[in-house]
Parts: structure tokens; sequence; C-alpha cells
């Protein structure tokens, strides 16, 4: 019971997260080419200027263009959230395959530990990792593909347990088809779907968490502008310079939304039985 | 057919393996710090003397399995060891510091879902009315606001710029209750707003789902008034779901105290992590980042536990 126009609605969603999401990719990677002027060009005369035509979201203590720091600034962020995605997919997307595939014992050998790691806070497992890992933008990285990487494979668990029963699935296993080839040919598309919209959740979730940890010390190392760094930064000057705390933390809200969107979306349009 | 005290039991000796699991991660994980923790804690000061002295009083010298059961059985009696810096009993500070933190949570879950559920239901039960799409805007905007950032912007408009409300800092509830309120409310938002988006959309979805059922399309069809639909038939079966989901969040929450505890000045577990993870204090590290995630499986073991015993189709899964 699909009409066209609620499916018109429903596409409006991610295809408006999908526009926030690929404007601000694409504002990061031409950033250097960008009219913004330098975002680490010290200015002290211009120094907590406040936002004018030509500089929308004003200057920091520093005199730096906040509006440049912040495009700079999705570098990383966007960054982070993708490799870190990435990462959970290549390490957690073949863990759960295997565990559902195989059940049994080697399911066992995989999850338990898994379940070790989601029984923490993401946000504090992200935080005692980075003070194993010292700070960085890859190493934030590495923290947040541990964090989801147990998030993948259960998705992908997930996914097998309920197609391999499938008989499209026996049928092909009653054909002669190898394991890989189940596995790979009609397993895993059907997993695909889940792992994509999980992808998305969890690149929504590792910008906050980037923000988080760069605002508290344990994430991204000063020179590299971001939005969680300058967050910090302007929380010294938030009364005199409220624009120094108002950008970047409407930057992150915008991006977040963006992935969220396509998330909510993608979960509507690609399974319609849970959308109500 | 599976008692519910079975299921219980069966649930608690799942989470035996699981906490030790934890303890086991957390206890690896700051072993692999690089460096020798003694020299690191020592920093400048350090001396050979000064570091063999250290090495020896908190037996780093042992080889780790050892030093693991040494933890272990400390902490079987409550006996979280001593802090590399001041050389206080970290239990005792964390004892300290917990009813902050817990406090801080509790508000802010009674707040999120005094906010959420309300809109949740009003938004499930007048379907495309205004309250539902302010409910799905909420709860789409809500979840994407980082909440460190709306702690200030909270504290730039109501402390700082209005003056109604202390920015930081806190009173405990014995010396005046009312102070104590006072500089709980913010931080509490802060933790609960995206909590209650995403409970509003939850609540919002249960309420959904169970109109669909057959039996309340039957209540309708018998003449039931609309009301008595939503309040006795409806409302019942939806509480199942958002009761757990306010528990889920509840566990979330531990999570997001640690930030919210640093904006705010409180003196709760989360700032006490964070603390020693900027000075390199991995022994008190260790302690919080488990009581903490032990904390935040206990919520998630209770809430499972009493979704089996509420319903009993999910103790046969």
């Amino acid at each position: 019971m699909r009409n066209p126009v609620s499916s018109a609605r429903r596409l409006g969603l991610p295809l408006a997260g999908l526009a926030i999401v690929a404007t601000l990719a694409l504002g990061a990677m031409l950033a250097p080419l960008l009219p913004l002027g330098s975002p680490t060009d010290i200015a002290k005369d211009l120094a907590l200027g406040a936002p004018t035509v030509t500089e929308p979201f004003g200057r920091d203590d520093l005199g730096r263009s906040m509006l440049s720091r912040v495009v700079h600034a999705y570098r990383v962020s966007l960054g982070v959230a993708v490799t870190a995605a990435l990462l959970a997919i290549v390490v957690g997307g073949p863990l759960g395959l295997v565990a559902g595939y195989a059940e049994g014992l080697p399911d066992q050998l995989i999850m338990r530990p898994l379940d070790v790691l989601m029984a923490f806070p993401a946000v504090l497992l992200a935080i005692a990792l980075m003070s194993v890992f010292g700070t960085g933008a890859l190493l934030v990285s590495v923290a947040l593909a541990v964090v989801y990487t147990p998030v993948m494979a259960r998705v992908a668990r997930a996914a097998v347990l309920a197609t391999k029963t499938e008989v499209y699935v026996d049928g092909a296993r009653a054909l002669g088809a190898t394991v890989p080839r189940l596995v790979l040919t009609h397993i895993l598309p059907n997993a695909a779907t889940p792992i994509l919209v999980q992808a998305s959740v969890l690149m929504a979730i590792g910008i906050l968490i980037e923000a988080a940890l760069s605002f508290l010390g344990v994430g991204v190392r000063p020179p590299t502008p971001s939005l969680g760094l300058m967050l910090a930064d302007g929380r010294g000057f938030m009364v005199q310079a409220p624009w120094m705390v108002v950008f970047p933390g409407l930057a992150v809200m915008l991006a977040v939304l963006g992935f969220n969107m396509l998330a909510d979306g993608l979960r509507d349009w690609l399974d319609p039985q849970r959308g109500a | 057919m599976t008692s519910p005290w079975t299921y219980a039991a069966r649930r608690l000796a799942l989470a035996v393996p699981l906490l030790l699991g934890m303890s086991v991660l957390v206890f690896g994980l700051m072993r692999l710090v690089p460096g020798d923790p003694a020299v690191v804690v020592l920093g400048y000061k350090a001396t050979p003397e000064g570091v063999r002295a250290l090495r020896e009083a908190f037996h780093l010298d042992e080889p780790l399995p050892t030093q693991y059961l040494r933890w272990l059985a400390g902490l079987t009696r409550g006996d979280f060891g001593l802090d590399f810096r001041q050389n206080e009993p970290i239990g005792r500070m964390i004892l300290d510091r917990l009813p902050v933190t817990l406090e801080l949570t509790a508000l802010a879950s009674l707040a999120a879902a005094l906010i959420g559920i309300p809109l949740g239901l009003l938004g499930g039960a007048r379907r495309r009315g205004l309250a539902d799409r302010a409910t799905l805007a909420i709860g789409l905007v809500g979840v994407s606001i980082p909440d460190f950032w709306l702690g200030i912007m909270l504290m730039l408009g109501l402390s700082l710029g209005a003056g109604l409300l202390p920015s930081g800092g806190f009173v405990p509830i014995a010396e005046s209750p009312v102070e104590n309120l006072q500089h709980l409310v913010l931080p509490a938002l802060t933790l609960a707003l995206s909590r209650a988006a995403v409970l509003g959309r939850l609540s919002r979805a249960a309420v959904l789902d169970v109109a669909q059922r057959g039996f309340v399309q039957f209540a309708r069809a018998k003449g039931l008034a609309e009301h008595a639909v939503l309040f006795r038939h409806v409302l019942p079966n939806a509480a199942i779901p958002i009761v757990t989901v306010l528990a889920l969040q509840v566990g979330y929450m531990l999570g997001g105290a640690i930030v919210v505890e640093m904006i705010f000045t409180l003196p709760g577990v989360g700032r006490m992590t964070l603390d020693a993870v900027l000075e390199r204090n991995y022994p008190v590290v260790q302690s919080t980042v488990l009581v903490i995630g032990a904390m935040f499986m206990l919520v998630n073991l209770v809430t499972d536990i009493l979704y089996g015993v509420i319903d009993p189709r999910v103790r046969h899964r």
C-alpha cells in the first residue's frame, strides 16, 4: 500500500539529507580552493571581530576567519566519520557474516568478546581508548571504529540469520553452490541494506563523538581545525564573542542532521514496513 | 513454559562473564599505554629510586595475570586500590562522587520522560497532526544537537545572559536542597534533551504500532469512544516498549554525564574519569571506566529482566 504522494514525501527526507551531506562534503574537499582566506593565519588586530557581510561567522580570539575554520574543520569531521564507518564495516561485516553463517561455537567465539565492547557507553569507551592511543584524527577514527565494530557485526549477523533460511538460499545450496558463493551472491546483498543504514547512523554519531572528544581534549590535536576544538577555544570568550561557540556547534548539528535524515529516509524507503 | 524467575536467573548468569570480560578489557587497555606507568606518573620528578618504590608499592613489577587477579580480588571486597597521585583509596573517591552523577542522571531521566513521552503520545494519537509533525521534527533535530554545545548555549542564555541559574559548580543536597536543584537544572536539561527526542520518536512509533492492531480496531468497531480506546487499549500496550526505551536512555546518559559534568564543573564520576585521563592517572581511569560500564550494564540488565517479566514472549527468544 504505497501511494505515490507519500512515496514522494518519503523520498524527500533522504534526498534533503543527501543534499546537506553532499554540500558539506564538497565544501570540505574543495576548502583550500574556495575564496575563504586562511583558517590558520593569525591577525591579532582583527581578534574577536563580530560577524560582517564578508566574514559572516566572525573572527576568533586570534583573528582567524571562523567561516574558513568551520569549512576546513569539516575535513576532519567528515574524514573521521567516514574512515571510522568504513573500518567498522571492513572489520565488523565479515565477523558478523561468519558468526551468522556458522552459528554455534564460532558464533559464540566472535560475538561474546564483541558484547564486552558494547557493554560500555560509546563515549566512555572512546575516551578510554583515546587515553591509550594519544591524540590525532587518525587515532580518533580507529577508536570510533573499535566502538562501532560490534554494531556492524551484529547488523551483518542479523541479516545473515534472517536470510539464510530463505527458500532461494536453500535452492542455491541444493544446486551445489559453494559456501563462499552462497554468502557472497545470495546472502551478502541482503545484508548490504541494513549495513548502509547503520553506516549512515554511525557517521552521524561519529561526527558527534569526534567533536565531543576534541572538545574534551582527547581527540584531534590543536593546530588542526576541528569543530570540537573550536568550541573548546570559544568557551573562554563566549560572553564577548558568542559567535565563537554558536557557529561551530551549529556546524556539528547540521552535519549530524544531514546524516540522520539520510539514515531515516533510507530506512523508510528501503524497508517500507518499518516506516509506520 | 519458562518462569520469569528462570529467565531472570539466566540473564543474571550471563552478566557475570560479561562483567569479567569488561574488567579484562579495561585492565588490558590500561596496560597497553606506552611507557612505564611509574615514569608517566612521576613525570620530570622521576628518579630511579622513586620509580622503583612506586613500582613496588603498586606491584607493577609482578606479571600481568598476577596484577589482574590482585586487582580483581580487591574489587570483590570493594577495594579499588590506591590512586597513584594522591595515594587516596579510589573506592572512596568514587563513592564521594557517585551521588552527583546519580542525581544528575535521575533528574535528566525524569526530564527526558516528562518531555519526550507526552510529545510522542500526542504525536502518535493524532497522526499527521501538528503534534505529530512537531514530534518528528524535534526527534530529528533533538538527536542531532551535540549535548556539550547545548549545555554551552543554555549556560550562555540562561545563566550568563539572563542570570537565572548558576553556570556551574555544585551544592550537596544536604547543605541546601534548593541550591542543589538550581545547580542541576541546566546540566539535567542538557543531558535530557537529546534523550527526550529519542523517547518522543519511539513513543510515537509504539502508539502507532499498537493502534493498528486488531484489538484496537475491534474496540473502535464496537463503538468505544476514541479517548477510551486510547487510554484503555492503546497506551497500556504501548507502555512496554516506551519503558524499555526510557531505561536504555538512562544507560546512555551515564556516558553523556562525562561531558556535561565537565561543562558545568560538577564533581561527579564522569568528570573524575576525564580528569584522570588527562592526568594519565591510569588506576583511576581503570576503576571509573569499569564502574560506569558496570552501571550501564546493570541498567540494561534490569531492563531486559523487567521486559521479560512483563512480556512473556520475550522469554522464549
